[in-house]
């Protein structure tokens, strides 16, 4: 996942991501690279695999617990599987607002989540902006969680997504990526849920008809680095990768930011309606998700970022 | 030699009967997933998983079960041209890179991939179980490949029974 | 260096006959080893074999596979192709025809090459032996008309291109396939109608036309196993993928019940023969992903493209290399992660030659699609011959004329741009 160019002496570690070169994420990852090269005055660099060459997420996941890659970039989602404490962010309606979300990741439990995954040989960086995930359909109008009754909802490949949809009254319903755009314009299934930038990239809204805009989810991207590369690093080196990560999620927060918006615009310009949703009746119909967490062990983790909330 | 010869007719009934099962079970569960998004409020989420482990499955272990039956393509232009010694030796050569093969990819890293799974606990992200499970399919075709590729190396003797043997 | 160790490794165990799945995977191992450790190597690779085939679209070969077995030996196949004779069958080189048109038809909806090949060839092959072409040939021309699919919509690959492209409409690409993928159908069976005639075959054996009406009525719950896979995935009721599952319940439902030419008996054979199929095609997928791996994480396309690129600045020349690198490249790499590569890398340079990027996105996939049927490795081939059981060698002779072919409907679309813009112009989606 790493190692020296012997002829300029450039310490090198390699990063793989599923995301697009256009994608506000890459853009955000190849300034992490230079500020990297520039802080440690070109002694250290970054090779990007964008757009899965090297793997999808879990399977780059694994190649970093191999010991073949060095970096990635990937959705806490995708991160449930390895570190069971980042199911947590797939609760709807986890944060009360943009503040609480933020003052969560900046703060001790965001520290903590990211070192959660040293068992597994994942030392988290940092976070990324990845918006609020919505609902968006092909034929019916959906208002309320009422509506979403019998609409087949394509979901992520996760048990916490699934049972989300289902507890809100739709059908979750599993299709790969690669064939998603198809069923939607097909009909095998009436919506599918993303943020609004994926929306946008993946060209659903060429064949979707309405978007909701009740942001049921804020799953952070997440940027790992292997234990096996990060011990091998001295201290300055673990300072120069640690501040340039600073600088890159301020730089990619502004970026997502704007990209949100141009997606927002074009796919109303490409005459999707966009719709405005009471999120309140969205937050009542999930509570049942939240009691059946009762005596599990996200309780005491969902408590303290729920009171992280109310304080403001 | 006399015990491989006794294995190899038992093994290969157990393969073939576990792997014609998987084919059905495989189309039964997609069948499955199409029906339940008609009739079940709630459609199948496992299926799709599913589906994918057993094609993983099937893969690994039938190529190692068509490797015996010489089934996997390659190119006989130039293996065709030549004398019949010549021809037995560059098969030999063959088998014994298949097994190298095996043994390191498939058993070694194989070995090693399985270990890591289930050492560091992923779990597949529907049905939770141990991706380890997943992957313990890739040391076992490469024991298969080896025990095969032992068998072909000693029946590999005679030119006349080279046609068939014939990587 | 490390495409040296790489391309030099594989061509000599090519060359000795050792398998071409072990070979890829031998000679990305002996890559491998100059950058990466031992154990990570050898784990990474293992992983690479399982998760190059862990994946849901995948499936529909090993579906249609058993599809075309089902309808060969139950009785549908024969039905098909007797209405298939009546209709074509005083034409020379009829049956060829038929595959042709029917690989296109199945590659459209369907969206796959490979799921393509193994539906139609799994029984058009036996079905073209048997009125006397050879199989080489049969299997030649199944695999290449197969490939039309990607450009015909719906198209897997142009929805990736669309991705990679970052802003094609993927609406605009799949109408801007259409013209392209006709013209391609048609070359190909221009290049099929001069090998029938240089091979001296015949028109297809005494066929009555009077036959007409029992011949459609005998077909006709046949023709429904069309209806029901195209009605089902346009209606809606399935995805491409999940016909396949469909197809081979329909066909068995026809097979034990209705033509009662299969027992349940004979279901074991069947389902036998389609894992050695799956297990054969499925073990070289995962082999050239693995292979395709190293040469991302090499980056050895970049590499060989910027050393060819930097030789010339005349536009024409630039195409032309351009053209000639996606050629060379798609006979080793998968069109996916050659797609997902080249994209970033050529667009940026197409749309300074002022060429659209919606006309270089169909060009790349034209071209590459060609790729998919030349060894030493291209997925298409490989399902190709193991449904038609020939040789790689065996299929050489036959199948240069239709290389040929296509290579013309790329110039054409080259020299063109109106092949693949006029349609997208014409309902205003550019
Ligand atoms: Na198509
Ligand atoms: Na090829």
């Amino acid at each position: 996942g790493c190692g020296t160019d012997t002829e300029d002496e450039t310490y090198i570690i390699r990063l793989g991501h599923q995301l697009d070169i256009n994608h506000p994420v890459h853009k955000g990852l190849v300034f992490l690279k230079e500020e990297l090269e520039r802080r440690s005055n070109g002694s250290m660099s970054i090779v990007i695999y964008p757009s899965s060459q090297v793997g999808d997420e879990r399977e780059v996941l694994e190649l970093i617990q191999i010991g073949s890659m060095g970096m990635t970039k990937v959705s806490a989602s995708a991160l449930e599987s390895f570190v069971p404490e980042m199911k947590v962010f797939s609760l709807p309606y986890l944060f009360n607002n943009q503040e609480h979300y933020w003052k969560t990741l900046n703060g001790n439990v965001g520290k903590e989540l990211l070192a959660a995954g040293q068992p597994y040989r994942f030392k988290g960086l940092g976070y990324f902006d990845a918006g609020s995930r919505s609902f968006y359909t092909t034929k019916k109008q959906v208002v309320t969680p009422d509506d979403l009754q019998g609409q087949k909802i394509r979901v992520m490949n996760s048990q916490t997504a699934v049972s989300m949809v289902n507890t809100m009254g739709g059908a979750a319903t599993p299709v790969s990526w690669g064939e998603l755009y198809t069923s939607l314009q097909q009909g095998v299934v009436d919506g599918a849920e993303n943020n609004l930038p994926s929306f946008y990239y993946s060209k659903h809204y060429e064949v979707s008809q309405y978007l909701i805009l009740d942001e049921h989810t804020s799953i952070p991207d997440v940027i790992i680095i292997g234990t096996h590369v990060w011990e091998q690093l001295n201290a300055e080196q673990q300072k120069w990768l640690e501040e340039s990560m600073l600088a890159a999620t301020d730089f990619q927060r502004e970026l997502w930011a704007e990209s949100t918006l141009e997606s927002l615009e074009v796919v109303k310009k490409a005459g999707v309606e966009v719709i405005e949703a009471d999120k309140s009746v969205f937050q009542e119909s999930v509570l049942p998700v939240y009691e059946s967490l009762k005596g599990s062990d996200l309780e005491a983790l969902v408590k303290q970022i729920k009171s992280l909330g109310v304080e403001q | 030699m006399k015990t491989l010869s006794g294995i190899i007719p038992t093994l290969n009934k157990a393969l073939r009967v576990l792997l014609a099962t998987m084919m059905a079970l495989l189309v039964l569960n997609v069948t499955w997933q199409v029906i339940t998004r008609f009739v079940l409020p709630h459609p199948s989420s496992f299926t799709e998983e599913l589906a994918r482990f057993f094609l993983i499955w099937i893969s690994l272990l039938g190529s190692a079960y068509a490797f015996h039956t010489h089934s996997h393509l390659g190119f006989d232009y130039l293996t065709k041209k030549m004398q019949s010694n010549a021809a037995v030796t560059t098969a030999k050569l063959g088998y014994v890179l298949v097994i190298l093969f095996a043994l390191g990819v498939l058993v070694i890293g194989g070995v090693n991939l399985t270990y890591i799974t289930f050492l560091l606990k992923q779990e597949s992200p529907v049905l939770g179980i141990p991706m380890g499970y997943v992957y313990l399919v890739v040391p076992i075709s490469g024991c298969l490949f080896i025990l095969y590729g032992v068998w072909g190396l000693i029946e590999v003797k005679d030119p006349s029974n080279l046609r068939e043997h014939a990587l | 260096m490390t495409s040296l160790v790489l391309f030099g490794v594989f061509f000599i165990l090519l060359l000795i006959n050792v398998p071409i799945a072990v070979s890829i995977i031998v000679a990305t191992l002996a890559t491998m080893l100059l950058t990466i450790d031992t154990l990570p190597a050898l784990t990474t690779l293992a992983q690479r074999l399982a998760v190059g085939v862990d994946s849901f679209a995948l499936l529909a070969i090993p579906f249609f596979v058993l599809s075309g077995y089902l309808m060969g030996q139950g009785g549908i196949a024969v039905r098909l192709i007797e209405f298939a004779k009546v209709l074509v069958g005083k034409l020379p080189g009829g049956l060829a025809f038929v595959n042709i048109i029917s690989c296109a038809l199945f590659g459209s909806i369907s969206g796959s090459a490979v799921a393509a090949t193994s539906a139609v060839g799994g029984f058009m092959v036996p079905a073209m032996e048997k009125e006397g072409y050879n199989r080489p040939f049969s299997t030649a021309v199944t695999v290449t008309a197969a490939t039309t699919g990607m450009l015909i919509p719906p198209s897997n690959i142009l929805i990736i291109y669309s991705l990679a492209s970052g802003g094609v409409s993927i609406a605009a690409l799949f109408i801007a396939g259409y013209l392209p993928g006709l013209l391609v159908t048609a070359f190909l069976m221009m290049g099929a109608a001069f090998y029938i005639k240089r091979a001296g075959i015949a028109a297809d054996s005494n066929i009555e036309v009077g036959k007409f009406w029992p011949s459609l009525f005998g077909a006709i719950p046949c023709l429904f196993l069309i209806v029901l896979i195209i009605g089902g995935i346009i209606g809606g009721l399935f995805t491409p993928t999940e016909a396949g599952a469909i197809a081979v319940l329909y066909s068995l439902v026809l097979a034990l019940g209705v033509y009662k030419e299969l027992s349940v008996r004979d279901l074991y054979p069947i389902l036998l023969k389609t894992v050695g199929t799956t297990a054969i095609v499925m073990f070289l997928i995962g082999a050239s992903a693995s292979m395709s791996w190293l040469m991302s994480y090499e980056e050895i396309p970049q590499a060989i493209s910027n050393s060819l690129l930097s030789v010339s600045e005349n536009t024409i020349i630039i195409l032309l290399i351009m053209n000639l690198i996606l050629l060379a490249v798609g006979t080793f790499m998968d069109v996916t992660p050659a797609v997902l590569i080249f994209t970033p890398i050529f667009l940026p340079i197409a749309e300074m030659l002022n060429i659209s990027p919606l006309h270089f996105g169909i060009m790349m996939i034209l071209n590459l699609s060609i790729g998919l049927c030349t060894p030493p490795v291209g997925s298409v081939l490989f399902v190709g011959c193991s449904i038609g059981k020939v040789s790689i060698s065996e299929i050489m002779k036959p199948i240069l004329p239709l290389y040929v072919a296509m290579i013309f409907a790329l110039a054409l679309t080259i020299i063109f741009p109106e092949i693949s813009e006029f349609l997208p112009k014409l309902l205003g989606l550019i």
